[in-house]
């Protein structure tokens, strides 16, 4: 049985390689079929937000390809509910289908995984 | 440099025979990339190249093996999107393989 | 399952700090090294919210980075590497805060 892995990704999406980096090894270990989560919290839930458009900044649309995470497998997508609020999104218009945790759901989240990486 | 001439057009190719600019696809194209990899594009092919090619208009990326499957399984029901189906078409290797002829850039999570 | 929290960066530059101690779980813990042992300096807002965390035994900094920093503190437990290594196989996973 693979050792499962729960990747927090914590970076803003467009700013530095962080917030790719994080989903470069959500969507490779989701291909090798990895028992996988991630959460997004801090200026992480940023990358969820809706109507983004990259297209001004000659980047890779990050956006679009967070959007290819069930298909690559990795369907246990979870966000802060402190990060979220702090930040004025609206945990219902977020651009992914993520379950919402407070912060006692999310120690009891990291508690779960086999082994926890935070970018 | 790698290339391939179709009409008057030469087009540029990576090492691996993938279009160096993705706006440089056209059905004939992907037809004289068939060829090189001894294919002729068959309706079965045509389906799972526009597959591909909706993969990559809603992602921006381009889909590993599983993904491909469970995608093409999606728009085209299940008895196409199986691993034997797309292997049988596409030479065993269908993510690469597939990729290569819709147009789209070499997928980067593939064995 | 338990985990160490590892944290490098100064707790005055970003919120990993306050971050991890919002989801620290009872048993967790967490070890300070390079600039976040400065969050160890007295009178300092992240040294509050270490102390009011009440992590005894559960907070630990790299000792060659505090002295290296100027930081002197009973908050935290000094460690030096090969205790460091202990740790990291005490704990069922550790987190890195990269």
């Amino acid at each position: 049985m693979a050792k499962s892995l729960l990747i927090i990704s914590r970076q803003a999406p467009w700013s530095g390689p962080s917030a790719r980096e994080a989903l470069d090894i959500a969507l490779a270990g989701g291909a090798f079929d990895l028992p996988l989560g991630m959460l997004f919290m801090d200026d992480g839930v940023f990358q969820l937000a809706a109507a983004q458009q990259p297209a001004s900044l000659q980047l890779k649309d990050l956006a679009a390809n967070l959007q290819a995470l069930p298909m690559f497998g990795v369907e246990k997508l979870f966000v802060c509910a402190h990060s979220v609020a702090e930040r004025g999104l609206d945990p219902a218009s977020l651009s992914l289908p993520v379950e919402v945790l407070d912060d006692a759901a999310l120690a009891a989240l990291i508690g779960r995984y086999d082994q926890v990486v935070t970018l | 440099m790698n290339a391939l001439t179709v009409g008057e057009h030469h087009i540029a190719l990576d090492k691996d025979g993938f279009l160096l600019d993705l706006q440089d696809w056209s059905p004939a194209v992907a037809e004289a990339l068939a060829e090189r990899e001894g294919i002729a594009l068959s309706p079965e092919h045509w389906e799972v190249l526009e597959v591909l090619r909706g993969f990559y208009q809603e992602y921006q990326l381009s889909p590993a093996t599983r993904p491909l499957i469970k995608y093409t399984a999606l728009k085209l029901g299940v008895e196409k999107g199986n691993s034997p189906h797309l292997n049988r078409l596409f030479n065993g290797t269908p993510a690469k393989l597939a990729a290569k002829l819709a147009g789209l850039p070499k997928p980067t999570n593939c064995i | 399952m338990t985990t160490l929290h590892v944290i490098s960066h100064s707790p005055f530059g970003d919120n990993r700090l306050a971050s991890c101690l919002r989801l620290l779980g009872t048993d967790d813990a967490i070890l300070l090294c390079g600039d976040a042992v400065y969050a160890l300096r007295a009178g300092t807002a992240p040294q509050q919210l270490l102390q009011t965390a009440r992590l005894q035994h559960r907070l630990f900094a790299l000792a060659e980075d505090a002295q290296a920093r100027a930081i002197d503190s009973t908050l935290a437990e000094a460690v030096d590497y090969p205790a460091f290594v202990e740790l990291s196989l005490r704990f069922d996973k550790v987190n890195s805060w990269l």
